[in-house]
């Protein structure tokens, strides 16, 4: 019969010469979307554990956080204290810092303040570009 | 003469086209090379708020020198999905900074977690000796910074 005989022009094998491309393919979408997260934060060293220096009081400026958040500023030598909002830290101890390159930076937080009432602090004197940090817990 | 069209009439047996039958192969081995080899931190994710900072910075420092400790709302902290006790963590850090000398503590500590339970970490690791420490951040927005 006529129709019996008529070719086939399908190839019967797999056409393999895209798989590399495939291939490829998934490997670079692979590649870009995976996300390694990354490690963030604010760096910080602490001083040794036997380490303890004597610090000249005007060599200190301190940042006391309240259990509320709000942030009281002292200079070391005077008594002096004001309360500032998060923003005004960073120009207080830029000023500071441009008068006296040696300040420490104090930051002392009562005990039942929240953890984000210090990193707020922290961040403002990150900011500020200070080197000399001490993280201390408010004694009563 | 000998030679029959002055030798240029030779037929080359090489094949002038690069073979590509193999590319997939290759492609593939790449593939599953990297599936394999990657690998993913195992630590469980913690369910905790994040602080928020714009001096937040990348820390350049190889994954297995990091050590995360978690410290949920309630108090609880985690060190390597483990529970640990506040008078214990020195205990744990200890022998994994006499194991990596260029350890990094981050702390992940959640947002209205209380400041003397942060402190009494930063106690225990001087204790351990792992004095390089971060408090680990997320980048905050100008905006939200001018509202609080």
């Amino acid at each position: 019969m006529a129709i019996m005989r008529r070719k086939q022009k399908v190839s019967d094998e797999i056409p393999t010469a895209s798989l590399a491309d495939i291939a490829f393919l998934l490997l670079i979408f692979f590649l870009t979307t995976t996300v390694f997260n990354e490690e963030k934060g604010l760096p910080i060293v602490l001083p040794e554990q036997s380490e303890e220096q004597d610090v000249s009081p005007k060599n200190l400026i301190f940042f006391i956080v309240q259990p509320d958040g709000r942030v009281i500023v002292r200079r070391g030598e005077s008594e002096q204290e004001q309360t500032v909002s998060y923003n005004q830290i960073e120009g207080i101890l830029r000023a500071e810092l441009a008068q006296n390159p040696n300040l420490i930076a104090a930051i002392q937080t009562d005990p039942r303040a929240a953890y984000r009432h210090m990193v707020n602090v922290l961040d403002e004197v990150k900011l500020a570009g200070a080197e000399r940090i001490s993280l201390q817990e408010l004694e009563n | 003469m000998a030679i029959k069209g002055g030798g240029f009439s030779r037929k080359s047996g090489a094949g002038s086209e690069i073979p590509t039958a193999s590319l997939a192969d290759i492609a593939f081995l790449l593939l599953i090379f990297f599936m394999v080899t990657t690998v993913f931190r195992k630590e469980k994710k913690r369910t905790i708020e994040w602080v928020e900072a714009n001096a937040t910075e990348k820390i350049d420092e190889k994954r297995k020198n990091i050590l995360h400790i978690w410290i949920e709302r309630d108090g609880t902290v985690y060190i390597n999905d483990v529970v640990t006790p506040f008078d214990q963590i020195s205990e744990v850090v200890r022998p994994l900074y006499a194991d990596n000398r260029e350890l990094v503590v981050a702390v992940r500590g959640d947002r209205d977690v209380p400041y003397s339970q942060i402190n009494t970490i930063t106690e225990e690791l001087q204790e351990a000796g792992a004095v390089r420490v971060t408090f680990a951040t997320r980048l905050e927005q100008r905006a939200t910074r001018a509202r609080r």
